[in-house]
């Protein structure tokens, strides 16, 4: 399986034990994001809401790609990869 | 070596004649041993918008230190405690809502839930409130719903005679969203128990929370229905007596409102009140006071003629004046939120405002003066007074 890091914005951190990064073994994106869950459930609750979608203001790269215009996150991952999440909020 | 009684000032010229009479030696290590009893500190807990802070107070509840923030960056929206452990509400805009708990507010934990069904139509939002009642822990939240805990907060059950309530459907928001943010109980029946809900009225269960009845008759209706009076209600805040379960005020968009019969009915009293509208109000034990603190009108949503006052009702809400000095009475335009005015437990009282400008105001003397915490906090949004 590959190694991918994933990153996670500040006001996250805490849930991680204070981190802004760790790593996780999987092969695909969504297997990446269940494996993080299953590691960090506390995470859930943050990243999605009850439809089980991410949250409408949180980011989620695979890479350089939002995976809002993935038509699947079921997408190959490889070592190396980076998975981001953010924060977007527009205006002021 | 023991110091004379007299050259103990701990106690009033009262209390040592009564010693006296009744042939009691007051030793100094009496009145240590009494002194560890006796001496008490507030602990307040200010829930802002970027983060909820400790501040304490000296015995003589004169000078503070703070400490915070906790979950910084994180909107605190609610306060609770259970016995030992204490209950935040916290809650982003981005990330959601949860509650986290702490036996010594050093180390938290996110508990599990409260949370509405996945795929469900109901997303919940924000957690107004967190209130033991009838032997549980109950929660109100945003979108408008009431969550039950009999573990002290480590796992959640949704309250469903009222969240699936026969006239859940129609429930309309009001300003603040749709929102659980009152829960009152009963002392003498767990069985019974009000919840408040805007824009949508106050609720009563007889039956420990399988049903619920709409309890708003003689409050003036704000969103009124096609089909039933039920709902429609802006209650924004409820007040209980101590010693009577069923004697209970309501701050309503609509005006200051008391009953006597467990919300059976409700009568409005205002005499003194410079404007009805208003959302914090508490009940103060022992001495039976009242405290509220008005806005000119659902418009304007600002301290009436630009004076900040808290008014106070020594007479059950029959009048009311406004309390003492130190508060700002001109050019101030800054806000107490619906949860942002606390008690403590001390005597006299001590009593806590917290303004959506940052400021927060204690009086230790029941309401007779004011002084802000030298502290300038993010905007208040909810405060709770512990004894420590």
């Amino acid at each position: 399986m590959a190694h991918v890091t994933v990153r996670l914005p500040r006001l996250l951190a805490g849930l991680i034990g204070g981190a802004l990064e760790t790593t996780v073994e999987a092969d695909t994106l969504a297997a990446a994001l269940d494996t993080l869950i299953a590691r960090h459930p506390e995470l859930g609750v943050h990243l999605f809401d009850e439809s089980g979608k991410f949250r409408g203001h949180v980011l989620c790269f695979h890479n350089e790609d939002n995976t809002r215009w993935l038509p699947s996150l079921e997408r190959p991952v490889k070592s190396g990869d980076v998975i981001t999440i953010m924060q977007a909020v527009t205006g002021g | 070596m023991h110091a004379p009684v007299d050259t103990l000032d701990v106690l009033g010229p009262e209390s040592r004649e009564r010693l006296a009479l009744e042939g009691l030696e007051l030793r100094l290590e009496h009145v240590r041993a009494l002194s560890i009893l006796v001496v008490m500190r507030t602990l307040l807990i200010i829930g802002t918008d970027k983060g909820a802070f400790l501040a304490r107070s000296d015995a003589a509840r004169t000078a503070w230190t703070i400490e915070g923030p906790l979950f910084k960056g994180w909107r605190i929206t609610a306060i609770g405690r259970d016995g030992g452990r204490t209950f935040l509400g916290v809650n982003s805009f981005v990330y959601g809502a949860t509650i986290q708990a702490s036996d010594d507010l050093a180390k938290w934990r996110q508990v599990d839930g409260p949370a509405y069904p996945k795929d469900g139509t109901r997303k919940l939002t924000q957690i107004w409130k967190v209130q033991p009642a009838g032997g549980a822990l109950f929660a109100g939240v945003a979108e408008a719903g009431l969550f039950r805990s009999d573990d002290r907060g480590d796992t959640w059950k949704p309250v469903a005679g009222l969240n699936d309530h026969p006239t859940r459907e129609k429930w309309m928001p009001g300003a603040g969203g749709l929102c659980a943010h009152a829960i009152v109980g009963d002392p003498t029946n767990p069985q019974r128990m009000w919840c408040g809900i805007s824009a949508v009225g106050v609720f009563r269960t007889d039956d420990g929370g399988r049903t619920w009845q709409s309890k708003n008759r003689g409050v003036t209706v704000v969103l009124e229905d096609k089909t039933t009076r039920d709902i429609g209600y802006c209650v924004h805040g409820l007040a209980q007596d101590a010693r009577d379960p069923n004697l209970i005020w309501r701050q309503d968009h609509k005006g200051m409102y008391r009953t006597r019969d467990g919300g059976d009915s409700w009568e409005k009293i205002e005499r003194g009140l410079p404007s009805g509208f208003g959302f914090p109000l508490v009940r103060e034990p022992r001495r039976r006071a009242l405290y509220a603190v008005p806005l000119e009108s659902d418009e304007f949503r600002m301290p009436p003629g630009g004076a900040l006052r808290v008014y106070r009702s020594l007479d059950g809400g029959e009048s009311w004046a406004p309390s003492g000095k130190g508060l700002p009475g001109e050019h101030a335009y800054d806000v107490v939120l619906r949860g942002a005015l606390a008690l403590d437990a001390q005597d006299p009282p001590g009593i806590y405002v917290g303004t959506t400008g940052g400021t927060v105001y204690a009086s230790r003397d029941a309401g007779e003066s004011w002084q802000a915490l030298p502290f300038g906090a993010p905007r208040v949004v909810c405060l709770a007074a512990f004894t420590e």
